[in-house]
Parts: C-alpha cells; sequence; structure tokens
C-alpha cells in the first residue's frame, strides 16, 4: 500500500489539487430556471477573500509601478541600453540621463496636469456627483476586461456604479475592496448596458465580444441602422445615466447564432484600452452649481412673493365680489320701503324708476344694465341717429351706479355694516356721488354733460 | 531501465534557487501580468504566470512542485479577473504538472526545446481553459483560436528571454 502513494504520488497530488479545485468550480456556478449555467454573481465569502488576498498583494506593487512608471521605464531602458556606453561615458551620460528623466517627467506632468484638468472641468460642469480616480491595472487577461482603479470602499464607492470618461461610459463597478475597485469595462462579454441608437431610436443590450468590441446585441434586422451613427445609454439599466455618450455605430453583421437579428459594433467613445483617469459616479442625485442653486432659490421666493400676491389679489377679489353681491340691492332702489317684497313679487306692481327687491323665492330678475359714466353711440340706447332724444338723463339721475356707489368705498375699505349687510349705503353720500358725477351724454361726437 | 536513467538525469540535473529568486519571479509574473495590459494598449497576448511556471516545473524536475506552483498561479490570476475561481488553477496546474514530468524526460537546458514546450503547454493551458468553461461549467465564453495561437507564440518568445536570465539565478555547487 505505501509502495502504491509512493509510485503515484505525483498522480495523486494532480489528483486531489484538481479535484479541489473542480470542487471549488462546483460551488461558484448556479442553475438557472432558464436551464443555463451562470456565475453568481455576488462572490461567496471565501471567494470574496481570495479575491481581497490577490488584491491586497497586486494592488500595492502596482500602485507603486504606477506612481513611478517614468521612473521604472527609463531604468529599465537605461539598464538594457546603456548599460556599456554608460561605464565609457559615465559623467555625460548621468546629466543626459537626468535631463531626459527630467524633462519626460515634466512633460508626463504636463500632460496629465492637462489631463486631470479637463477630467475636472466635465467633474465640475456634470449634473452628477463623481468621483475621480486612476486606472492602476487590469485582471492580465483578455476574456476578463476588468482593470482596477486606485479608488476604494475608503472613497465610499459601492457596487455597480458607473465608471465613465468626458468622452463616453467606461463601465460599472464590480468590486469594491477597502483602498481600491475592480471596474468591469463595457466590451467585457458578461457586461450589459441599455444602449439607444440617437438618430433611428432603436434600443438595445450592449456588451463586448471576443475580441473585445463593444456590440449591440439582440437586434432585428433593420436597413436604417448606418455606420456613424450615435449611441447613447438609455438609461433603463438603473447604472449609467440617461444620455450618456458610448460611441458610434461602426458595422453592422449578421448574428451568427440568430436568422433575423443583427449585432451592430460599436466604436467605443471612450479609449477603453488607454484609460488613465476615469470617474466613478458616486450619487445620481442631480448638482448644480452654486450659481444655479442661488438662481433657482431666488427664483422660488419669487415664485412665493407671486404666489402670494395673487392669493392676495384672489381675497381681495372675492371680497369685493362679496361687498358687490350685498350692494347689488343697491342697484334698484335703497329707498325702497322694506315691504316692497310682497309688492314686487308681483311682476309689473313696481313704480317706475324704482327696482322691486326681489324675493327669496322669486327667481333672480335679470341683469339690469347699468348707465355708463361716458356712454359713447356703442352704449346701448345712446347710439341714436341725429334728432332722436337721448333717454332722459331724469330717471337715470336717480338710479345710483354701482361704481360710483362702490368706488368710495373700495378706495378706503369697507365699513362693518356694509360687510354684514345690515345697514344699507345712505342716501346723502350716494347723492353726493351722482352730482359729482353727472352722466355725459354724447352727441355727434361732442360731449354734453 | 528507462526509469533509472530518468532518476539519474534527475539526480544530476535538478537545479535550485534561492527562496527570494522563487518569491520575486513569481510575484513580479503575477504583477506585470496584471499591470502590462496598460501599457500595450490592452493587449494581452502573453501569459508570464504559466511561462514562469513552466520554467522552475522544467528546472525543478518535480511533477509535484509543478503541480503546486501552476495551482497557486492559475488561482491567483483568477482572483483577478471575475471569472470562476478555478478555471485558470486546473489549466496550469496541469500545464505544471506536465512540465515537471516532462523534465525528467528530456534535456532541459537546451533553449529550442524549452520554447517548443512553452509553445505547446500555452496552447494545452488555453484548450483547458475553455474546456473548463464550454464543458465542465456549460457557460458560454467566446474565444478566438487566432488569439491563443498568437499567445502562446508570445509565450515562447518571452521564455527564450526570460530563462537565460533566470538560469542565471541558480545556485552552482
Amino acid at each position: 500500500m505505501e509502495s502504491f502513494f509512493v509510485r503515484y504520488r505525483n498522480l495523486l497530488v494532480l489528483l486531489a489539487i484538481l479535484l479541489a479545485q473542480i470542487i471549488g468550480l462546483a460551488m461558484q456556478v448556479r442553475h438557472t430556471d432558464s436551464g443555463r449555467n451562470t456565475l453568481d454573481p455576488q462572490d461567496a465569502a471565501g471567494v470574496r477573500l481570495l479575491r481581497l488576498w490577490a488584491d491586497m498583494v497586486v494592488t500595492p506593487p502596482e500602485r507603486a509601478f504606477h506612481a513611478s512608471r517614468l521612473g521604472v521605464a527609463g531604468l529599465w531602458q537605461n539598464y538594457i541600453d546603456l548599460r556599456h556606453t554608460r561605464e565609457q561615458n559615465q559623467d555625460l551620460q548621468k546629466t543626459i540621463d537626468r535631463l531626459r528623466l527630467e524633462q519626460a517627467s515634466l512633460l508626463e506632468d504636463a500632460k496629465q496636469g492637462e489631463r486631470l484638468q479637463a477630467l475636472m472641468d466635465f467633474q465640475q460642469k456634470y449634473i452628477y456627483k463623481t468621483q475621480a480616480a486612476q486606472a492602476i491595472g487590469t485582471s492580465g487577461s483578455d476574456s476578463s476586461r476588468v482593470f482596477y482603479i486606485d479608488k476604494g470602499a475608503d472613497y465610499k464607492l459601492e457596487r455597480d456604479m458607473a465608471v465613465i470618461t468626458p468622452d463616453g461610459i467606461v463601465g460599472k463597478v464590480r468590486d469594491v475592496f477597502p483602498h481600491s475597485a475592480q471596474v468591469l469595462a463595457i466590451n467585457d462579454q458578461t457586461s450589459g448596458a441599455g444602449v439607444i441608437l440617437m438618430t433611428t431610436r432603436i434600443r438595445g443590450i450592449l456588451r463586448g465580444n471576443a475580441a473585445g468590441r463593444p456590440q449591440i446585441v439582440g437586434i432585428l434586422k433593420d436597413e436604417r441602422i448606418q455606420p456613424g451613427e450615435k449611441v447613447l445609454t438609455a438609461g433603463g439599466d438603473l447604472i449609467f445615466p440617461r444620455g450618456l455618450p458610448v460611441g458610434v455605430v461602426e458595422k453592422v453583421v449578421m448574428d451568427p447564432d440568430r436568422d433575423g437579428f443583427i449585432d451592430v459594433i460599436v466604436a467605443s467613445a471612450a479609449h477603453l484600452n488607454r484609460l488613465d483617469e476615469v470617474l466613478v459616479i458616486t450619487s445620481t442625485e442631480p448638482r448644480f452649481p452654486a450659481e444655479q442653486q442661488q438662481d433657482m432659490a431666488t427664483s422660488e421666493m419669487l415664485k412665493g412673493g407671486q404666489a402670494a400676491a395673487i392669493a392676495e389679489a384672489i381675497k381681495e377679489q372675492k371680497k369685493a365680489s362679496e361687498v358687490m353681491a350685498e350692494r347689488l340691492p343697491g342697484l334698484t332702489d335703497p329707498n325702497a320701503p322694506a315691504q316692497a317684497p310682497a309688492a314686487a313679487a308681483a311682476p309689473g306692481s313696481a313704480r317706475p324708476g324704482q327696482s322691486a327687491t326681489p324675493a327669496a323665492v322669486v327667481p333672480p330678475p335679470a341683469p339690469k344694465l347699468l348707465h355708463a359714466q361716458h356712454p359713447d353711440r356703442f352704449t346701448p340706447g345712446a347710439g341714436l341717429p341725429q334728432g332722436v332724444p337721448a333717454p332722459a338723463p331724469a330717471t337715470q339721475e336717480k338710479k345710483p351706479t354701482p361704481k360710483a356707489a362702490l368706488k368710495p368705498e373700495s378706495k378706503t375699505g369697507l365699513k362693518p355694516e356694509s360687510k354684514t349687510g345690515l345697514k344699507p349705503v345712505s342716501k346723502p353720500e350716494t347723492k353726493s356721488v351722482q352730482k359729482t358725477n353727472p352722466p355725459p351724454v354724447h352727441t355727434e361726437g361732442k360731449t354734453q354733460p | 531501465m528507462s526509469l533509472l536513467g530518468a532518476d539519474y538525469r534527475r539526480d544530476m540535473g535538478v537545479h535550485s534557487y534561492p527562496v527570494l529568486v522563487y518569491a520575486l519571479t513569481t510575484l513580479a509574473a503575477l504583477v506585470l501580468q496584471a499591470w502590462l495590459p496598460r501599457l500595450l494598449l490592452g493587449y494581452t497576448w502573453f501569459d508570464l504566470p504559466l511561462v514562469v511556471t513552466v520554467y522552475f516545473a522544467l528546472a525543478r524536475r518535480n511533477p509535484i512542485q509543478g503541480t503546486l506552483m501552476g495551482a497557486g498561479m492559475g488561482l491567483f490570476e483568477d482572483a483577478l479577473t471575475h471569472h470562476a475561481i478555478g478555471a485558470n488553477g486546473i489549466a496550469k496546474t496541469v500545464a505544471g504538472f506536465l512540465a515537471g514530468s516532462m523534465g525528467v524526460r528530456i534535456d532541459v537546458e537546451n533553449h529550442t526545446i524549452r520554447m517548443m514546450v512553452t509553445f505547446v503547454l500555452s496552447l494545452l493551458s488555453s484548450v483547458i481553459y475553455f474546456s473548463i468553461y464550454h464543458v465542465l461549467l456549460g457557460l458560454n465564453l467566446e474565444w478566438n483560436w487566432v488569439t491563443e495561437l498568437m499567445k502562446a507564440v508570445v509565450n515562447s518568445l518571452i521564455a527564450m528571454v526570460l530563462f537565460p536570465l533566470l538560469d542565471r539565478t541558480q545556485i552552482r555547487d
């Protein structure tokens, strides 16, 4: 027995390790209701721990590499190319190397400054809250289009946050570590983003193909889709805000798996293979600059003031209409005796020049025309032909015009009696108004008092 | 008889390295595999962990060591992706085991043979990787055989440069 284990030790070790890994794989795959297998989108605790360890091992060197990329590159180049010449021209070469490094470093700093400036400009103008981050590493596999950024949970990054650049969308945060995060690019086969073609308004799902090119899948064959058409995010995936640029249609190919369907190859707007700085959308709550916020606050205040003024005006109008309702009996004859309602109930019983007070049971009489203060030829009853006598002003003078009756009080405010309707307008007051405003009569363009 | 011959060659040709070389080489391979694609515009037509695994498995002529190193490297690579952990591990485990097994039967000092072994094991590793996805897991993962072929060629070229450099770190009696 012992000789068996010794003799087949190598194979047994191989089988044991393979078996352990196969079991581990089986625990990560889930069988869906649709009959297909899929990877568990949320890693198990053990798997996540492995990823965290790998990230902890790889990220610090990557960060160091990224910070001193030029230095490492220069050292490598100098070691390979200039090892022998440096011995011969040591002093001169040191000076040249130092100057070259400084120049390249300054140039790179300047380029990086320009990029960061553009990024900051975009970040400040962008309506959503974003967090700038730098891409520091990749998965190292062309079948897994993910990359790592130097911001993680310490910057409040969360899973499924959108990652963009000023040029277009890049991907989404797939996993967050304490000081870094893993971003799934849009050209990965397992990614998915809702997109819409800008001109034809055709919607689809964007994902990567085997060559790492983003493509829109599941679209019925449509002649209208032409190369060059812009592709935007549709906003339906709850990850990417609507209207962000994705790219342009590069070409349309037939779906090899399904007849009648096409795949739209998209040239990504963001340079997915040369990402340096990216923005992570940390909040989709609209964020406005201070100036716009001040304008909005002012607008709100003005709106509030206008609303208050309108409410005040409505209140005044209501009050005036109430007063007018109280005053309407005055249109007929404020001097009518109190027993008049019984007589007024019978039609034609009212005396000429006096209007009867409407009884409560009698339907309200037809509105009576008021005499205009300045009648012209369009005024009913005033536009008579020449020679025809104008209506007798004597009867009109006895009737107080509502305007004349209301005008002084609307300016000075209502008395308590008027509000309650307990006391009618006094007769002398009405008369004085009539005297001051006698109705004029128009004849052939001349106004006669 | 052949076993005796293999033992003889193994006893005569097993190379050993400082622990620091093991640690730094494997770590560098993993870190560079994750970092270099950024400089190469996303082209990942190389697999440094596989090259390092093949080198040490061939040099040590020990299948168990090759198996363990391949498993570790592959699992680490899987952990950096968003795919299932284990697919790369299995592929590189097999590659490491085969490299270690071949090391006792071939002349590992010959650069051409080592390049060819690297080329074949790269292709085999890719085939195993995609087979695991398609057959074992039943997942849909597209692949391009041209890319895998290019990766095998680039791995062989890297091996041609890297192996002599690593040979210089051997502990010599």
